[in-house]
């Protein structure tokens, strides 16, 4: 077993693919492909941040006071249009000449003094995630609004801390129990299994490929198998390989986050974020690396069999396929609000691995729920590598 | 030294290949059943060189896969060296060597990593490989490419590497299935020149061929398989005198259409 567990990972290592797979892509591709969505995304927001709206008031005579707030303000530039009619004005924002659009309602002044409330048409292109404009537009109209409720309550003899108080009759002064681990823990302790597990999914797959359906197209398993060497030890053997690869791109991949950053956070200097990944502690993240065992080696099974049954790489690729769309399903219970680590979640496989980790980063796993978690990834593992057996040992499988 | 008797071997059908020999109707197919082998027999002696001849889709693959035990019989038996090879098959193959067209090597290893490998599968100590591998090398002359790795030898060169993988453990029966298939004259050449080498040591040597030349060159015996039945197992003279032919290819088409 031991003969073909380091024939088959001396093999893989001196693979381009299986090397790109295990070490490149967690170590410097991915870090890459998010650094960069990180900058292109920051930048896409700072430059909507800085972007002047270049706007137009119809009817501006009609609030005067709001046509100079807006005129005075540095995110605003007026344009000089002729706009009259809707269709005019829709014409124009999809032509770019303008971003804004507000029409102001003629009698505003005599529906003020009426207590009545005016309604103005704001006109823009909301197609943005965003959403900028209608951000700032809302903005200056609050400031406006705001400006018109004081003016209300002082003509009725109010001051400035009365009218504070009539808006807020109540105020909450919070006390946040959960430290900043937790916090942390809580909105990106999902999204890594999101990367882990599938990861380690990617890890196994080329290998797996290659130990099954790659030996019977070069036609080398003929080979193998009419050595004395039991088919359990054979399938033990790659069995192994293929969760060793999976289990170190996992490895690798902890390693290149907090490597990455710890350098982005020295570098930008957040030094939060180096502060939260050294508090996470290393018991944790050897739990983490543990927890990614079973999983490998369910992957590591259900791949090999699959592998197996395929007559041809290229057959064995089409099978893979869908079981990646198959495990993101229970990854994304660890993404999924309100959904935390009790008994029953921790059997269900992959996804009690997915809360686990998230727990472990946040710091509050109970960690005798390991138990649970470890006896069923473990069972499943189990019968993945005796389905993977009994799969070796059929004629009809091996000589397709 | 060889006795393989009364072999028999079945396979499921699946529904497309059912379809796909719809037109072209083998007479071994029974429902859902394929019936590959249906009475297979053949011996061969220690020191002699057992031709086994047949059109495509005969069943000799089949034949060689069951005696190098990658396949389970239905019924039969087969005797190598008073082992039974169905009921023994871990003894079964220390004893047997085996080789196809295709070289069953791992590319991205070394020669000698790929000999070792098959070697330590079955059992032969470090101290052989240490001391008495490097007379295998020198017999076929791989010694200046053993380090290499396989992906980056010729054909020939790799074939004479899967030559030492398929007898550096000593077996003493090599079974070769189309081993010239595919190949060029040398590489070829490489092949038989072997085989001569392992009869004149004295192994019992069983190789499928569909080159008649190579039967004339080397075997001391032929086997006959038609339909999954042995239609002829003897002596070369007995191919000739049973087939009333010196030619061995029109010996063959006669024996395979019966005539006597």
């Amino acid at each position: 077993m031991w003969q073909v567990y380091i024939k088959e990972l001396i093999e893989l290592l001196r693979d381009k693919k299986t090397l790109f797979f295990i070490v490149a892509l967690p170590m410097v591709i991915f870090p890459v492909l998010f650094g960069l969505m990180g900058f292109l995304g920051a930048k896409a927001a700072v430059s909507e941040q800085e972007k002047v709206i270049r706007y137009l008031l119809v009817n501006e005579s009609a609030a005067p006071e709001f046509a100079s707030n807006l005129f005075y303000h540095n995110d605003f530039k007026p344009v000089k249009l002729k706009l009259e009619t809707e269709a005019e004005i829709i014409e124009a924002i999809k032509a770019n000449k303008l971003d804004l659009v507000i029409v102001l309602n003629k009698d505003f002044k005599t529906q003020f003094d009426n207590s009545e409330t005016s309604v103005w048409k704001a006109y823009f292109n909301g197609a943005n995630l965003i959403g900028g404009i209608k951000f700032k537009m809302q903005n200056a109209l609050a400031k406006f609004n705001e400006d018109l409720q004081l003016q209300i309550f002082t003509n009725m003899g109010f001051d400035q801390a009365q009218f504070a108080a009539f808006k807020k009759p109540v105020d909450i002064e919070q006390f946040d129990t959960a430290d900043e681990r937790e916090s942390f823990g809580e909105k990106i302790g999902g999204l890594i299994p999101y990367i882990l597990i599938p990861l380690c999914l990617t890890g196994a797959m080329y290998p797996a490929i290659d130990l099954g359906a790659g030996e019977k197209e070069r036609g080398t398993i003929e080979t193998l198998l009419l050595t004395p060497i039991s088919r359990f030890s054979l399938v033990i053997g790659k069995f192994l390989c293929i969760t060793t690869t999976a289990v170190m791109t996992a490895l690798i991949t902890i390693f290149s986050m907090v490597f990455w950053s710890f350098i982005v956070g020295q570098l930008l200097d957040v030094k939060v974020v180096s502060e939260i990944l050294g508090s996470v502690g290393i018991l944790d993240y050897g739990l983490i690396v543990l927890l990614l065992i079973p999983v490998s080696a369910i992957f590591a099974a259900t791949l090999l069999a699959i592998s197996i049954y395929a007559s041809s790489y290229k057959e064995a690729q089409n099978y893979m396929g869908p079981l990646s769309i198959l495990v993101i399903f229970p990854v994304i219970v660890g993404m999924t609000p309100g959904v935390s680590l009790n008994l029953t979640w921790s059997l269900v496989p992959i996804a009690n691995v997915s809360l686990a980790i998230k727990e472990l980063l946040k710091g509050t796993i109970d960690y005798s729920l390991l138990i649970p978690i470890f006896a069923s990834t473990g069972f499943f593992a189990l019968i993945s590598i005796l389905f993977c057996v009994h799969w070796f040992n059929k004629e009809s499988v091996l000589f397709r | 030294m060889i006795s393989v008797e009364n072999l028999t071997k079945t396979f499921a059908m699946k529904a497309n290949k059912k379809n796909s020999l719809a037109t072209t109707k083998d007479p071994r197919e029974q429902g859902n059943q394929f019936h590959a082998l249906k009475d297979v027999s053949f011996h061969c002696k220690k020191g002699e060189v057992l031709g086994l001849l047949g059109p495509n889709g005969a069943g000799k693959t089949t034949t060689l896969r069951i005696l190098s035990t990658a396949l389970k019989p239905d019924s039969g038996a087969i005797i190598v060296n008073d082992v039974d090879v169905v009921k023994k098959p871990k003894v079964a193959k220390q004893k047997i060597g085996f080789l196809s067209g295709k070289t069953g090597l791992y590319g991205r290893l070394t020669a000698r990593e790929n000999i070792e490998f098959f070697a330590k599968l079955h059992g032969v100590s470090d101290e052989f490989l240490k001391n008495d591998a490097d007379e295998i090398y020198q017999d076929l002359d791989i010694t200046a490419y053993l380090e290499r790795r396989v992906e980056d030898l010729s054909t020939g060169m790799q074939q004479k590497v899967s030559i030492a993988r398929a007898v550096i453990h000593k077996p003493e029966v090599l079974v070769l299935d189309e081993p010239t298939t595919g190949l060029d004259i040398m590489a070829t050449e490489t092949i038989l020149e072997f085989v001569q080498l392992m009869r004149e040591q004295g192994t019992a040597v069983i190789f499928s061929t569909h080159h008649l030349d190579e039967i004339a060159l080397l075997a001391d015996r032929v086997s006959v398989i038609n339909q999954g039945k042995s239609c002829f197992d003897g002596t070369v003279s007995d191919f000739k005198q049973q087939a009333s032919d010196e030619d061995l290819r029109r010996a063959f088409m006669n024996v395979l259409h019966g005539v006597n």
